[in-house]
């Protein structure tokens, strides 16, 4: 069994897309459960990923096709994550803020929390400090997820925080932040309520707020 | 010749080379090193690259940085015995357009946009580059796979050169990057910058290696003393 879970993670660390959807469904025939599955498999993988990125020991090319690799295992688990009867475990709109147009480390958050059992409205890129107010009032999230890649828009993240406190909306979201600049320091100095190193933790991270970790 | 003069030494990105060759006044300085363009997207290791290279100049100098703060790459960078003289600007687009204040300009009108110049398009890379070293490495379909991930959201190219006549040699090279880009839609414009801000680094370093200034007036410029760290707040104006 966990043999197949070590072969699942290697499959996902080598962005092997082709490979993930059997091993998931082969997974699913032993009647190992969809959230063990997750999270002793694909998520393992990702972390390896997560760090490797930060090393210096993985590119973007290879982050990408491991973020394809997972996408595609989770295509294949999230019709059993439902019917198992795992429920929503809470509501989550992400964005990168406003003058960054980059999203591929937002969208791994996305994916991620997704496959943690969230419901993520994602906002897109280069997002108005005012679109994010507009967003918490439209859907009422548990967590706001802001993602930064340049140190020239990280500050946004700032703005963005500060206009959610100015309408009054503050106390009613727990906000977390992170890209390639971003660090806890920076984080706290901004009046977030957490940092998440990559995509793996930001998920980790989104978890414990709503208590599910 | 005061008797303060200190042995002056540079430590760049190698996009900066030429220009910086260029404006340095030969025989200034002792030592030149220029570092691998792609160091930024890893910025751990870019701190501790350009760690190495100021650990490696023997004698206590005066160590002109050819970087901005480059996503981080020189956060926790230590002077150690040298004094650190840096550009205040996120990246090297500011000193390829000539100000700060121009690279803010560019920024907020098109946030969105892929800069070319001589060192980049000779020593560092684009999208077109990126899209031949991808399709080798993973085959022409996944490359393209992976160029639209990174630069879809894009809108603009923009050629920058300090002359006209450079704008001039380097269009064909760039006009080719925007024909690839086209997929994504991308208008391509040159830009007209300036070496000013390099020129004003370089004045400033000749200035502090002869002692006669410390440096510290100008904003767009940080000023390291032995013993001191580099840090991002530093760079927030």
């Amino acid at each position: 069994m966990s043999e197949l879970y070590q072969k699942l993670a290697t499959a996902i660390l080598e962005g092997s897309s082709d490979k993930v959807p059997g091993l998931v469904q082969k997974a699913l025939d032993q009647g190992l459960t969809p959230k063990d599955i997750l999270d002793h498999g694909m998520v393992v993988g990702m972390n390896e990923v997560g760090a490797r990125f930060k090393r210096g020991e993985m590119f973007v090319p290879e982050v990408l096709m491991s973020a394809e690799a997972m996408q595609a295992g989770l295509k294949v688990l999230r019709p059993h994550l439902a019917s198992s009867g795992a429920k929503l475990i809470g509501k989550i709109v992400i964005g990168t803020v406003k003058g960054d147009l980059h999203d591929i480390g937002k969208n791994l958050v996305g994916m991620m929390c997704e496959g943690a059992g969230f419901e993520v409205i994602d906002l897109g890129f280069n997002v108005d400090p005012e679109k994010f107010v507009q967003a918490i009032k439209e859907h009422r999230p548990d967590i706001v997820g802001l993602s930064a890649l340049l140190t020239t828009t990280m500050r946004a993240m700032g703005h963005t925080i500060k206009a959610i406190e100015e309408a009054g909306l503050r106390d009613q979201v727990k906000i977390m932040v992170g890209g390639a600049p971003v660090d806890a320091e920076f984080a706290q100095r901004i009046g977030a309520d957490g940092y998440g190193s990559n995509a793996p933790a930001g998920a980790e991270l989104a978890k414990r707020f709503v208590g599910a970790a | 010749m005061s008797a303060q003069t200190r042995p002056l030494a540079v430590v760049a990105c190698r996009v900066l080379q030429s220009m910086l060759e260029q404006l340095l006044p030969p025989g200034l300085t002792d030592q030149v090193v220029f570092l691998d363009y792609g160091l930024h997207r890893v910025p751990g290791k870019m701190t501790l690259a350009v760690q190495e290279a100021l650990d490696a100049i023997p004698q206590a100098s005066l160590v002109v940085l050819g970087y901005g703060l480059c996503g981080n790459g020189l956060h926790g960078v230590r002077a150690g015995q040298h004094t650190l003289l840096v550009p205040r600007t996120h990246d090297c687009i500011a000193l390829l357009l000539g100000s700060q204040q121009a690279y803010m300009s560019q920024f907020e009108a098109v946030p969105g946009t892929i800069y070319l110049s001589k060192g980049w398009l000779e020593s560092g890379s684009h999208p077109l580059k990126e899209y031949q070293e991808y399709a080798a490495k993973y085959g022409p379909q996944e490359a393209e796979w992976l160029l639209d991930q990174q630069y879809r959201n894009y809108q603009r190219l923009a050629l920058v050169a300090s002359s006209q006549a450079e704008l001039e040699h380097y269009r064909p090279q760039a006009l080719e990057v925007a024909r690839f880009c086209e997929r994504w839609g991308y208008r391509y414009e040159e830009i007209l910058g300036s070496d000013d801000y390099v020129r004003r680094l370089i004045q400033l370093a000749g200035a502090c290696a002869r002692g006669d200034s410390a440096g510290d007036g100008s904003p767009d410029f940080l000023v390291i003393p032995p013993g001191g760290q580099i840090d991002q707040a530093q760079f927030m104006r």
